[in-house]
């Protein structure tokens, strides 16, 4: 009898662990859910001020693209340059150095000349 | 208490139970089966909508990359006069220097009885910034696109315009709108309690699709330079139109097209419709003694004739079936080089006459005149050369200087494109590239070569005699640009009125340089000019040599002739 009553109390416990571990288990998974959900509508939110100031900076790009368009225009610079009496023109010819660009034949016969120069050289050295 | 009164309760619970359960699962049954699909859309439209999201409509940039027209996203402001009313006045206080709106207008349009009215569109990001600082109650804010030109008028019939729905109207606006235009793109959104969106919750998102950008081949800067000498002449001359085109004559690019009146691409609708078309394109008239380019480089391909060949010019008057040509001039015996640079109609005839009809129409036709060029704008047309059935005993006279034809400024420049070409008629270029978003290209857009017209011999002999024409003894000594060898041609085209010739005229020149080796040409055409001169060599040869002059150093073209200190050319 007292054998049985032993077995029997040890019994419960054992259901009471397994069923607050159940219980564990089922609030966490609950809590998790929650959590999860709660996380997934922040980073919503997230997504979407990243996503409102994306369009806003956009249209602010384009904005100051105008605007610059606008600043660099040849007649608003022209306007300037007469309100402000800057007298900037054009470079004229005379005011222009040209510099003269070697051509691919004049460049190979540099080279060539340069080439048969240095062996000259080396056989002077040797 | 007895097993049976036990049993009896335990019914009774039971039975409860069951009967809560049961309305509770036909209530289920009922919301999610029964009714779900109103149900649905009654929750659809408290919480769900769908977002349209406009794609922004892609930019215009010069060949440098400039902007020439891009979109804009601007504002709508608007108000809940149910809200506004009792504050309507405090409340226009503030708006009205920020709307640049009466402090009147606003008080009347915030007291409205309903509860929407627009108080002002297209309000800029700057300004609706300072609204939203001031947190006024009432006041909502709806998005919009404008389009925008940071140049203003400056090439506007190229450019063209849009409509209030953003569909191109004029212009590359309309020709390149397929790929301009943007894709539309939808969301499918759930909304709280105060109307925000639950972006967690959004179902479907197709995004909206940018426009492409367009790349012209004309040059902002150049197109400046153009407009502004266009500007300059019809202040002195008063025409009543002008046209100017600048192109490259070896790959037919088109760097400026302008004509006038123009019109604010900001504001079109301000405009006259006249003023609204390109000239350069849609305008036909009889183009003068510019047209004998094409029929003498002809008659020296053909080997009628060579430049030192003699004609007798008959001293100004020749009398050719049964009707009297004359000179400006007369002129007695000249060489067909002297024809080209003193402009004799009679010795272009005689070249003509020479050639026969058959050949000359040839020419007409192989130059690319009675067709279209086409060139990326919309409403060119065709110019008028009649066919060969058509033309009477005279015409074989007449075609040559110029007249019983009729072409587009546009025809013109591109014939004489084909002179300073080697003889290779080039297709007009106006659209360079396509490219999306990140620059990368869609499309690209090569030269295009329609034919070989006249023998590239033909081609340098023209091109000599073309010389002459801005020398003191040729027509157009003011198109002379110091320092660089310029050929061209001068034209004076008396016009038609009610189909009778009128003393008003329409003064020409066409001229390319350098002449050894082209790299720019030029139209300049004034209709009627009024303030002194109409000959094409005073009144459009000095616009020509205002532009050049202008160009040449900003191309990096280097002169030809090098200026000695004394002023002298070398």
């Amino acid at each position: 009898m007292w054998n049985r009553n032993r077995k029997r109390e040890s019994l419960q416990l054992g259901m009471v662990a397994k069923a607050l571990l159940a219980c564990l288990y089922v609030g966490f998974i609950g809590l998790g859910y929650v959590w999860n959900k709660n996380q997934i509508y922040r980073l919503g939110d997230e997504i979407k001020k990243r996503e409102s100031a994306l369009a806003a900076l956009e249209k602010r790009n384009a904005m100051l693209a105008a605007q610059l368009a606008q600043l660099k225009s040849p007649g608003y610079l022209e306007g300037r340059n007469q309100a402000y009496n800057l007298g900037l023109t054009a470079a004229r010819e005379g005011q222009t150095i040209r510099l003269w660009e070697p051509t691919a034949a004049w460049e190979a016969q540099f080279m060539a000349s340069r080439r048969t120069e240095a062996q000259r050289n080396l056989v002077v050295r040797q | 208490m007895t097993v049976a009164a036990q049993t009896r309760r335990a019914f009774v619970v039971v039975g409860l139970l069951a009967a809560a359960f049961s309305a509770l699962g036909f209530r289920l049954v009922q919301l999610q089966v029964l009714e779900s699909t109103e149900l649905r859309e009654e929750v659809a439209q408290i919480h769900g909508q769908v977002l349209h999201r406009q794609g922004r409509r892609g930019a215009i940039l010069d060949c440098n990359g400039n902007l020439l027209a891009n979109s804009q996203s601007v504002n709508i402001i608007a108000a809940d006069p149910s809200l506004t009313q009792p504050v309507a006045a405090q409340m226009a206080r503030q708006l009205a220097p920020l709307l640049q709106m009466g402090e009147a207008d606003l008080t009347e349009k915030l007291s409205r009885p309903g509860r929407y009215v627009r108080l002002k569109q297209k309000v800029d990001l700057d300004t609706v910034q300072q609204i939203k600082a001031l947190k006024l109650k009432g006041i909502c804010y709806e998005d919009q696109y404008t389009r925008s030109y940071p140049n203003g008028e400056l090439a506007s019939h190229v450019i063209g315009f849009v409509d209030g729905q953003h569909r191109g109207v004029q212009g590359l606006e309309a020709v390149m709108d397929t790929y301009l235009n943007g894709r539309s793109g939808y969301e499918l959104v759930e909304r709280d309690r105060k109307g925000r969106e639950i972006r967690a919750l959004r179902n479907e998102a197709i995004g909206p699709r940018d426009g492409l950008n367009v790349t012209l081949t004309i040059d902002q800067v150049i197109q400046h330079i153009a407009e502004t000498e266009l500007d300059k002449a019809m202040q002195q001359h008063h025409p009543a139109a002008a046209m100017i085109i600048v192109s490259r004559p070896k790959t037919g690019e088109i760097l400026a097209m302008s004509s006038r009146p123009t019109f604010d691409l900001t504001d079109p609708g301000s405009a006259p419709a006249d003023a609204r078309r390109n000239r350069c394109i849609s305008d036909v008239a009889e183009p003068g003694s510019t047209f004998k380019v094409a029929i003498i480089a002809g008659a020296l391909t053909d080997g009628t004739v060579s430049l030192p060949d003699r004609f007798d010019c008959e001293n100004g008057a020749f009398i050719y079936a049964g009707r009297a040509l004359h000179d400006a001039h007369p002129y007695g015996v000249l060489s067909v080089e002297e024809i080209l640079y003193h402009s004799s109609n009679i010795g272009a005839a005689k070249v003509a006459l020479k050639m026969g009809p058959s050949r000359v129409y040839d020419y007409i036709r192989a130059f690319g005149f009675g067709q279209r060029t086409g060139i990326a704008l919309a409403g060119e047309v065709s110019g008028i050369a009649h066919p060969l059935a058509q033309w009477t005993k005279l015409s074989i006279t007449r075609i040559p200087m110029g007249h019983e034809i009729a072409v587009t400024p546009l025809q013109m420049l591109m014939a004489l494109n084909t002179v300073a070409n080697g003889g290779r008629l080039m297709r007009p270029m106006l659209v360079k590239s396509v490219t999306d978003e990140d620059g990368k290209p869609v499309m690209q857009y090569q030269p295009q070569l329609i034919r070989q017209v006249i023998s590239p011999r033909a081609s340098i002999l023209m091109t000599s005699a073309l010389r002459k024409v801005v020398t003191p003894e040729g027509t157009a000594p003011k198109a002379a640009v110091k320092g660089y060898d310029v050929a061209g041609k001068t034209g004076t085209a008396q016009k038609i009125e009610n189909g009778q010739y009128v003393r008003k005229y329409y003064s020409s020149f066409i001229g390319y340089f350098p002449a050894s080796d082209p790299q720019i040409s030029i139209l300049v055409t004034l209709d009627d000019p009024a303030g002194g001169g109409y000959y094409g060599g005073t009144v459009s040869g000095p616009v020509f040599r205002g532009v050049a002059e202008k160009v040449a150093p900003y191309l990096g073209i280097p002169p030809q002739q090098i200026e000695a200190e004394s002023g002298n050319l070398s």
